[in-house]
């Protein structure tokens, strides 16, 4: 044996190991935490989960082994692409039964065709609520119940049950499986659950609500009509004479009990100890719910494994059905549950591959988003590509595996994508390498399946049809680092991420490991950040556009502003509008509504333009400000009013108080540094808000009174002087001109203000002396600033909507709904009209018109020549 | 019931006993509806009004004159303005009526101000008598209270007074209607479509 073939085996493990981990989080994660009152129906939703992952798992061996003997060749190739995970089937196709706009009538078009258990999710316009809307059985009166879906601050959840979940999805994918307060499972339809590949899912997906009156929906109505029970039983007795006789080869590998030194032995086999005894836990739990289920053993490359004790082997599962729940299960999973592992390969090998022949390291986010955009030409080559790789004997897996590692070590990112995409791309490898040879008990993947499973979810977020970004690579760098940013700037983490190129190998590998199984608790807020910062930097789409071109042109023309003011001002101005275009628009996929409760929303949307528009010219911006203070000498003059000021005695800048001593001061100097290097306006307030706190807590510890704005403002003048920082300047007006201004009215703006007030009392300070007044110019900026920043409101302007059009559609049978429409500036009425009928899938677009209604003023566009703006 | 939330601003002369007004107001009965701020320049309070919750975000200005120039910063997109004076002291009433005058020329339109005579617990040394002030208030139309902010006297009663000027929020409905609609044209109309 060579030592190549070891090492994809360990990565093997870990890549398992991994899932494991992620997946048992996920589930505790999602089970306990999200749990408001774990009551009985929760310990029954896990033991359905538990359940269906089982029968998911007897499932994938049976078809795989089906394909197995029907197909030599094959070698359960094939089957391996079935595995793709309940929540990225939902995540994939929710163009399908994710129809916020539906009206109640059509869905009762759609649904009454439908067996019991599909649905459609939309929203009601009566309730003014997200719905689900559940065909029931027939012999109920009302074949269709709409279940109200509660929206709290951070949380999605049906009425009546305890349960919350982070999004829709998650909502969706947990009544799949459990049905809690609903008569019984939810159900995919046929054609979304037999789906065995990426590819399948998106001609699904493309569908969109076209997809229950298709050929491709109708075709595999008839299979649905079989009793999945029957076709269950059958396969359950024909499976159970299989199980011990032969060990399946697909799925991943098992759990290995490992000492500390093997842990430590790799790369990628470190750390994770301390998430053993939680899979433990959990798994004892799944022994007791589902039967026999013991912990698993390897066998087949236990050759290459000497030095490792394997556990005893346990007996096979146990599947019983006792209960409705596991056949409500079954009707869900079971075609889906074919679950192998191809598809796997489609999206990582391909890239795995095509990396070992790039000397660089490909950030894994774009290069998942470029395989899963899968334009079918690449799918094609991707495939070959992994299909030649397993033609060949065992050679290329080890290339595979080692470039992953080579990833892994290259890119020395404590950045959870990456350790997540290494753990697939050896996971990977380990597939190949099972295919080609080895074979696996079922009790190894009963829990391996079930794991990756649930890993799937969180990591194949980034749906298909997600942009790539090829020209992006730097900002990509950049991205992913945010997102574990909380209060840590950006330079620290950049310098953090050199250092680590000294930290020992393990420690370093450690790390990695940490923050990819934190990445699994990410949450919908960060998620969907993440998601428009990586569409904003796709070319490809508008919004994208948008933001690309915006920012380039806003580094090459520095002309084009007569004021560092004047500059800031625009760039609220674009980032209030792209903002409001992302709201409006229906180019984020999945839709923000769908994992962002209502009210968040805008909060969210805030967050992301900080990050794609802020983030990239946050330093471009300062070096402008500071050019244009440059340029016209106040700069030079802040620095002597500042130097003036720190002369001063507490006394005389009027402080009544006890004053911070200078041990404090460095303190606030520290902290007023760290607020420099961040470049969301929300950040730098809160950072201002710590440091204003700092200062009360000094001046009460030393009077125990409450002090107001009367002694507040000078000692925040004081201590802004004693500071000695012209860049503050710099800092505030950033802020001021680039919060959201619905948190100006708060407390981030009142001290936001103070400190403009202190910083305007500094600058003009020799004046001020002279005259005990501030300058009546200053007077003026403050008057115009005022004006300026309470015209721009959060609600939209016209301007705001320049280049969209709400176009509201009203039916006779549905009643209205509303989309808003990109259009070009002078696009005409036909255009438009032609835009409209597609995308409200009119079916005789001649018999209607555009008309323009104005408070209640309705006018037909039947001859208008163009539209302007 | 929704919250609303409304910026009021606090003017008046240094030592009138502004903050001490509002830490009154914000702290004197300790309930859920008070969320902790990090000082006593910026306090929050919510009272409930009608149908409407009324999120009070006050904003305490600095008294001196050298900060007089800052003041539209504090008082801009205010929905009310409580002005302090101090009853023992005639200058104080002075600086009010300077503040009454600019907000008048400067101020947001519809800005409720609202004058509170404080430190009525130490009537006996007055020196504004209370008919002068409350003829002044009634000339700009104005709320007139006399407060103690010392002895908890009429200071929720201030706050009340301002929650029931407040104009109610009217439902707007042009969002409804302010768009283009795709319908079909009537039936008298051409069928052809542009």
């Amino acid at each position: 044996m060579s030592t190549e073939l070891v090492k994809p085996c360990q990565l093997d493990r870990t890549g398992s190991f991994f899932k494991l981990i992620d997946a048992f989080a996920s589930e505790i994660g999602e089970l306990k935490q999200e749990m408001v009152q774990p009551g009985e129906s929760a310990d029954e939703d896990q033991d359905g989960s538990r359940m269906q992952s089982l029968a998911e798992d007897v499932e994938s061996l049976f078809l795989q082994e089906m394909e197995l003997k029907s197909s030599a060749r094959d070698s359960g190739y094939d089957s391996l692409k079935r595995k793709i995970s309940i929540l990225d089937r939902l995540i994939q196709t929710h163009p399908v039964w994710l129809q916020l706009t539906m009206s109640d009538e059509e869905a009762i078009q759609i649904l009454q065709r439908q067996q019991p258990g599909i649905f459609i999710v939309r929203k009601s316009a009566k309730l003014q609520k997200k719905i689900i809307s559940l065909r029931l059985g027939n012999e109920i009166t009302t074949s269709i119940r709409d279940f109200p879906i509660k929206e709290s601050q951070f949380t999605f959840s049906l009425e009546g049950s305890g349960i919350s979940f982070a999004d829709l999805f998650r909502l969706v994918a947990f009544y799949c499986i459990s049905r809690d307060v609903l008569p019984f499972t939810l159900r995919l339809p046929e054609a979304i659950v037999v789906a065995k590949s990426q590819a399948d899912l998106e001609q699904v997906s493309k569908l969109g609500v076209g997809f229950w009156n298709s050929s491709l929906f109708n075709n595999n109505k008839d299979s649905a009509v079989i009793p999945p029970n029957a076709v269950k039983c059958s396969r359950l007795g024909e499976l159970k004479k299989h199980i011990p006789r032969e060990p399946l080869s697909n799925g991943v590998h098992s759990l290995h009990t490992r000492t500390p030194s093997e842990l430590e032995c790799s790369q990628t086999n470190g750390a994770l100890c301390f998430v053993n005894p939680l899979f433990l836990e959990v798994h004892q739990q799944a022994k007791g719910a589902g039967g026999s289920l013991k912990r698993p053993k390897i066998q087949d490359s236990s050759a290459q494994k000497k030095s490792r004790v394997p556990p005893p082997r346990p007996p096979p599962p146990v599947i019983q059905k006792p209960s409705a729940l596991q056949d409500q299960v079954k009707q869900v999973s079971m075609p889906q549950t074919s679950s192998c592992l191809k598809q796997h390969q489609d999206n990582t090998m391909g890239p795995g591959l095509s990396h070992s022949k790039k000397t660089t390291p490909v950030p894994p986010p774009r290069l998942k988003k470029r395989i899963s955009l899968s334009e079918s030409e690449q799918s094609k080559k991707t495939v070959q590509e992994s299909r030649d790789t397993e033609m060949q004997s065992n050679a290329p897996e080890a290339v595979v595996s080692r470039t992953s590692e080579k990833d892994m070590c290259v890119s020395k990112r404590l950045n959870a994508n990456t350790t997540l995409n290494a753990t697939l791309c050896s996971q990977n490898a380990m597939h190949v390498q099972q295919n080609g040879g080895g074979r696996q008990r079922l009790s190894d993947m009963s829990i391996s399946t079930s794991s990756s499973d649930s890993l799937d979810m969180d990591r194949t977020f980034p749906p298909p049809g997600c942009p790539g970004c090829e020209d992006s690579s730097p900002e990509d760098d950049y991205g992913p680092e945010s997102d574990s940013e909380t209060m840590a700037p950006p330079l620290k983490l950049k310098k953090k991420r050199s250092t680590s190129f000294v930290l020992p190998h393990i420690v370093k590998t450690q790390f990695r490991k940490v923050s990819g199984v934190f990445s699994s608790f990410m949450t919908p807020e960060k998620r969907m950040i993440k998601r428009i910062a990586e569409v904003s930097r796709d070319k490809r789409t508008y919004f994208g556009c948008l933001v690309q071109d915006y920012i380039s042109f806003l580094q090459e023309n520095k002309g084009c502003h007569v004021s560092g003011t004047d500059m800031l001002q625009t760039v609220r101005q674009f980032m209030t509008q792209v903002k409001n275009y992302l709201a409006q628009s229906s180019e984020l996929d999945p839709p923000i509504e769908s994992l962002i409760p209502e009210d968040e929303i805008d909060v969210v949307l805030e967050k992301a333009m900080h990050k794609c528009i802020l983030k990239p010219l946050k330093g471009h911006i300062e070096a402008c400000l500071k050019e244009f203070l440059e340029l016209n000498g106040s700069w030079k003059q802040l620095k002597e009013n500042l130097q003036l000021a720190k002369q001063k005695t507490p006394q005389e800048l009027g402080v009544d108080a006890t004053a911070p001593d200078s041990i404090m001061i460095e303190k606030i100097r520290h902290k007023f540094h760290t607020m420099q290097k961040m470049y969301s306006p929300e950040k730098k307030v809160m950072l201002l808000l710590r440091i204003c706190k700092l200062i009360y807590t000094v001046m009460e510890n030393n009077s125990g009174r409450m002090y107001g704005a009367d002694d507040f403002l000078p000692m925040l003048t004081f201590v802004v002087a004693q500071c000695g920082m012209p860049e503050l300047d710099l800092e505030i007006d950033y802020m001021m001109e680039l919060l959201d201004p619905s948190l100006l009215h708060g407390e981030g703006g009142y001290y936001l203000t103070s400190a403009y007030g202190a910083m305007s009392l500094i600058k003009n300070f020799q004046e001020e002396q002279a005259a005990r007044m501030l300058s009546s110019e200053t007077r003026n900026t403050l008057h115009q600033w005022h004006r300026r920043r309470t015209t721009i409101r959060t609600i939209p302007t016209v301007d705001d909507f320049q280049n969209y059009l709400r176009v509201a559609f009203q039916e006779i049978i549905s009643g209205c709904t509303a989309k808003t429409l990109m259009v070009k500036p002078y696009m005409t009425t036909a255009e438009v009209c032609e835009l409209c009928a597609d995308k409200f899938r009119v079916q005789e677009p001649d018999s209607y018109a555009l008309s323009s209604s104005q408070r209640k003023q309705v006018s037909s566009w039947h001859q208008t020549p163009t539209l302007k703006k | 019931m929704a919250i609303r939330e409304l910026k009021v601003c606090l003017l008046g002369d240094t030592g009138v006993g502004k903050s001490s007004v509002v830490c009154r107001f914000v702290q004197d009965h300790f309930d859920h509806n008070i969320s902790p701020t990090i000082g006593a320049s910026f306090l929050t309070k919510t009272v409930p009004c009608g149908k409407e919750l009324h999120k009070f975000l006050i904003w305490d200005t600095a008294g001196q004159e050298r900060f007089h120039s800052l003041a539209p910063m504090y008082y801009r997109g205010s929905a009310a303005a409580v002005i302090v004076y101090d009853i023992t002291k005639m200058d104080t009433f002075q600086t009010l009526k300077k503040w009454v005058k600019e907000l008048k020329e400067h101020g947001p339109e519809d800005i409720v101000v609202a004058i509170a005579g404080n430190k009525s617990d130490l009537s006996d040394i007055r020196e504004v008598p209370v008919k002068e002030a409350k003829e002044y208030a009634e000339s700009i139309s104005a709320i007139f209270i006399e407060t103690s902010a010392r002895n908890a006297v009429n200071i929720e009663e201030l706050f009340q007074k301002i929650s029931r000027q407040i104009p109610p929020l009217d439902p707007q409905e042009y969002e409804k209607t302010d768009a283009f609609k795709l319908t079909r044209p009537p039936p008298t109309s051409s069928k052809r479509c542009c």
